[in-house]
């Protein structure tokens, strides 16, 4: 018999279609899927007769149509997302910290394969699974890069805070790879939220609280044995809400700020004559909303001007 | 019928670019001394462009009636530009210019004081530069006009200068025709109604009038015909065919005195007018083009660009950009309202869309785009 090729399935020839639509082509995975999914929530009825015409029955029943439709997206943005995280971990992340961290130690090789290993656990969990979206778009766009090397030049605040105050004796590159560490490891501290805790658009994205954290560390440390645990925590308390939680560190108030910035990310994004630009605007909201998100308004002070100053 | 609507719309744009070039050729084929056959062939021209407008005009007028919004057309939609641009000059210009091209040389026999009438009525052609406003229906098609606001604003202010200023040129030309208010003309005019007035000093049969012409003649070079009222040419500087080769009808200055008629070159006056004509029609295009290209962009970034903004960031969810505000506007109305809805609507609306999940941006139409294709 013979095996019927996935291109004849319409289900899935229909969302990779949807998939490639301009809405979305230029999206990250997460965001293609909370899309599409969202999609299906709201056009249900109108698409009916749609899904109809591409052979799809939907006779049998729309939920169970939805539900399939629904399985597909995940599988198909699993894919994306899969790529999304080898790229972000092999192609941008360096490990250019570890010298300067760990005693001139350097990286074990088999460190990027844990941290490919754990990002591919939080996207199979759903609130880390978004917390990351936030995380691999800021990776993926360099936002650290872009950002990083201009602190390093105007030594102001955020410098002053990750040198002095947390004492890293880090140059900007070794900042920005560390800080993208930082974001990859991120989304982990959500491993332990149940999803009843934290839905809906600020799930990944809202605080945690410092106990629970206590014991996500735990387990991602056990799933990161060649990364100092120290490193872990640090990205992990990004996580966490400033200014409540005492002594929390720079890099990872940083890690934080990045990781909001780099969940609003649009690619492609058309600025309108008369706008300002994305991140000038992104980070003067934040700043009026740094209490609010448990946010270090100092350095979304920082990096408004920043923005401002280059029209970013 | 909407893509009939937008081929009529597009030939009526392209009949308004050439009965503007067709205003401007007038005059200045007076002003260059063209032939007469070719000014006969604008006078033509003219007579079809006029015909043009007026059916347009009464076309839209119908469509208005049949709509029953004849009055929203003719004062909300500037279809009283439609009509002063159209009916009038075809019943005060065109046709009356080109009635007097086929008098031809009859004219100097018999319809001597309808050349007087003609310069009047002819005042109505300054009208003509109203079609202008129209053009400002191309605004759509520039890139800084293309909200609903600045294309209605502009096409505002333009049509209040320009039917101002046309309006007052209209009466000046009006009452100068009239003999109220002194033009350019006056003294040339003032000295050619002398002239005549001598012609018409003592008898008035024809021999009598030639004596006195050729007299004149000798040093006034601008007198060209003159004879007894109702009666043969007493004396002629040209024979007929030379007329009718080389002057068209409101090339003449005619007066009737004491029983004497007598014709002039008016072509000098007329060279003068166009030149004026010239003028006023180059100073509206002009302002006109202003108004389009420097003060609407500046109408756009002060006002229709951050309202754009703001009503993006208040329709759809993902869009959370500010407005710029220039540090030294930032007290103006609309940069006020922007500043509000910068620091206020939108860590309102960030906070709000943090409850709730965002719309999606994917429409049904995106997906009914890709099964037609399949």
């Amino acid at each position: 018999m013979k095996k019927m090729d996935v291109r004849d399935d319409p289900i899935p020839r229909f969302i990779s279609r949807m998939f490639e639509t301009p809405a979305l082509r230029t999206l990250p995975a997460i965001q293609k899927e909370e899309q599409a999914l969202q999609f299906l929530k709201q056009n249900g009825p109108q698409l009916q007769p749609i899904l109809a015409s591409m052979g799809i029955a939907t006779g049998a029943g729309w939920q169970g149509i939805v539900e399939r439709l629904a399985r597909e997206i995940k599988s198909l943005s699993d894919g994306i997302l899969d790529r999304e995280i080898l790229r972000a971990v092999e192609e941008r992340l360096h490990f250019a910290f570890y010298p300067a961290l760990d005693a001139n130690r350097q990286s074990p090789s088999v460190s990027r394969e844990e941290i490919v290993a754990l990002c591919r656990r939080s996207a199979s969990h759903p609130v880390s699974r978004r917390a990351l979206s936030g995380s691999l778009s800021a990776v993926l766009a360099d936002v650290t890069d872009k950002y990083i090397p201009l602190i390093w030049e105007r030594r102001k605040y955020t410098y002053v805070e990750i040198t002095k105050v947390q004492r890293l004796s880090l140059n900007a590159q070794e900042c920005a790879d560390l800080l993208r560490f930082a974001l990859l490891v991120r989304p982990a501290a959500y491993l332990h939220v149940m999803p009843e805790v934290q839905s809906g658009p600020e799930a990944g994205f809202a605080p945690v609280q410092e106990q629970a954290l206590q014991r996500a560390f735990q387990g991602v440390a056990a799933r990161l044995p060649a990364t100092p645990p120290s490193l872990v925590r640090m990205a992990l308390r990004s996580a966490l809400p400033y200014p409540s939680t005492q002594g929390l560190e720079a890099i990872p108030r940083l890690a934080a700020i990045f990781a909001l910035r780099g969940r609003a990310l649009t690619p492609s994004l058309v600025v309108d004559r008369g706008a300002d630009s994305p991140d000038k605007s992104w980070f003067n909201i934040a700043r009026r909303n740094a209490s609010w998100r448990s946010l270090d308004v100092r350095m979304l002070e920082e990096l408004y001007s920043i923005a401002s100053e280059n029209g970013w | 019928m909407k893509k009939i609507g937008d081929f009529f719309e597009s030939v009526v744009l392209i009949v308004i670019m050439v009965a503007l070039a067709h205003t401007f050729l007038e005059d200045f084929s007076i002003l260059v001394g063209w032939t007469v056959a070719a000014r006969r062939w604008i006078i033509w021209a003219g007579l079809l462009i006029d015909i043009i407008f007026t059916i347009e005009f009464f076309t839209r007028v119908y469509f208005a009636l049949m709509r029953g919004k004849l009055a929203e057309y003719f004062f909300s939609e500037r279809g009283w530009i439609d009509f002063v641009a159209s009916v009038p000059l075809l019943l005060f210009n065109s046709l009356p210019s080109v009635l007097a091209l086929l008098a031809g040389a009859g004219l100097l026999t018999g319809l001597g004081s309808f050349l007087n009438v003609l310069k009047v009525i002819k005042a109505v052609r300054i009208a003509r530069i109203l079609r202008l406003l129209r053009v400002v229906k191309l605004f759509r098609r520039i890139r800084y006009a293309r909200s609903p606001l600045a294309q209605r604003h502009i096409a505002i202010i333009t049509t209040i200068s320009v039917t101002v200023l046309v309006a007052w040129v209209l009466v000046a030309n009006l009452l100068g025709g009239l003999g109220i208010l002194a033009g350019l003309e006056r003294p040339f005019l003032g000295s050619q109604g002398e002239h005549a007035r001598y012609l018409g000093q003592g008898s008035a049969d024809s021999a009598a009038v030639a004596a006195r012409a050729r007299t004149l003649a000798a040093f006034d070079p601008t007198l060209l015909v003159a004879r007894p009222t109702g009666g043969a040419t007493g004396w002629t500087r040209y024979d007929d065919s030379y007329y009718a080769t080389n002057f068209l009808a409101g090339d003449y200055e005619f007066f009737s005195v004491n029983g004497v008629e007598s014709f002039f070159d008016g072509r000098p006056v007329s060279r003068a007018t166009a030149k004026e004509g010239i003028v006023f029609f180059v100073a509206i295009l002009l302002s006109v083009l202003a108004y389009i290209l420097l003060y609407s962009p500046r109408f756009a970034l002060d006002i229709t660009d951050p309202i754009h903004v703001m009503k993006r960031g208040m329709e759809e969810s993902g869009y959370n950009l500010e407005v710029k505000i220039p540090q030294r506007r930032a007290e103006e109305d609309v940069f006020e309202l922007a500043r509000l809805y910068n620091s206020i609507f939108l860590p309102l609306k960030d906070r709000g869309s943090a409850q709730q999940e965002q719309a999606t941006r994917l429409g049904i139409d995106d997906i009914r785009s890709f099964v037609d294709k399949e």
